[in-house]
């Protein structure tokens, strides 16, 4: 019967807009979830701050391949949440700070931030799985990393 | 007991067993204690039943009531008149429209996100745009490619200054603590 017939068609309105819904954020913008790492590097065995803790081996020899360093050490480790086009800050240290804001592409803005003022800022696509560091000399021939890492992606 | 004979059982309970097999059923029950409380539990089941459904009465006979249904589903397919639906002419046009909106809407979709995880890498998507922000440091930025790694390494101006003139000094550290 008709009747029975116009019951099983699909609600096509509803549909649509279901599906419009859905794809909507696909076609916008991305919330990053971003680990941020403050590393210290040096060619002794221990750091002499108890507090440091060594990288885990993956990162390690990550690191090993391109610097010259032969360990490691965690000073600070954050994981935030950087909204779509929002940003968010990483207080790697009293001195270290990192702003990372999420743009069109999807893209990130790296903001390096020493001692209050900006010193760097770098604009790139961040990939799964790509860590973007940034490097620096320290006092007898050590060297500080930021290591910029996006877990995930929603 | 096996599931026949609790079916059994069941259908002596229930009266429906024919003489012999009934008698047989009865001196089961009488002799075996699982039978027996098989037996109560049914009869208190069916007091329960019967005791709590609730009886719906329809106010014209059943063959007066049946006989009315039958004859308007007759009275509507002779007249060729469907039960109004909300299938008006803006109705219909609104889902004419909407079922190839709702398949491009789908199309789109799936292409987002193929584009998005599946298109190769562009050189314009590799692009990365640096900048100084401190008039005291410099940078070199390179990629490690191997290593999944872009690497911006900052350092003082003065310290290309103090190699040039051979007096290095260690750096001070101005970014990490």
């Amino acid at each position: 019967m008709s009747d029975l017939s116009s019951r099983r068609r699909l609600p096509w309105p509803v549909v649509t807009a279901i599906l419009l819904i859905l794809g909507s954020p696909v076609l916008t913008a991305a919330i990053l979830t971003i680990e941020a790492k403050l590393i210290w590097a040096t060619d002794e065995s221990k750091s002499p701050d108890a507090n440091h803790t060594p990288v885990d081996p993956v990162t390690a020899d990550r690191l090993r391949k391109t610097f010259k360093w032969k360990n490691y050490f965690i000073v600070k480790k954050m994981t935030k949440e950087v909204p779509s086009r929002g940003s968010a800050r990483f207080d790697l240290s009293k001195k270290c700070t990192v702003e990372i804001k999420e743009l069109e592409g999807p893209r990130v803005e790296v903001v390096l931030i020493g001692e209050g003022k900006p010193v760097h800022r770098a604009v790139k696509p961040l990939n799964k799985g790509e860590s973007f560091v940034y490097s620096g000399d320290d006092k007898n021939e050590t060297a500080w990393f930021v290591m910029i890492t996006d877990l995930e992606q929603k | 007991m096996n599931g026949d004979l609790m079916l059994k059982v069941q259908a002596w309970v229930d009266g429906e067993l024919p003489g012999e097999e009934a008698r047989q059923v009865e001196a089961l029950v009488s002799g075996n204690k699982e039978a027996a409380a098989l037996v109560s539990e049914l009869r208190l089941t069916r007091g329960f039943l019967q005791g709590n459904e609730t009886a719906l009465k329809v106010p014209d006979s059943p063959e007066f009531y049946w006989s009315k249904i039958r004859r308007e589903i007759e009275r509507l397919d002779a007249s060729g008149q469907s039960v109004p639906a909300p299938s008006s002419a803006l109705w219909a046009a609104l889902r004419r429209f909407m079922v190839p909106a709702s398949g491009l809407a789908l199309v789109m979709i799936v292409a987002a996100l193929s584009f998005k995880y599946f298109s190769p890498a562009t050189f314009e998507d590799q692009m990365v745009e640096v900048e100084n922000l401190s008039e005291e440091m410099s940078s070199i930025s390179y990629r490690s490619q191997a290593d999944n790694m872009f690497v911006v390494y900052l350092y003082a101006k003065e310290q290309t200054k103090a190699e040039d003139e051979s007096q290095f000094d260690p750096l001070d550290d101005l970014l990490f603590q």
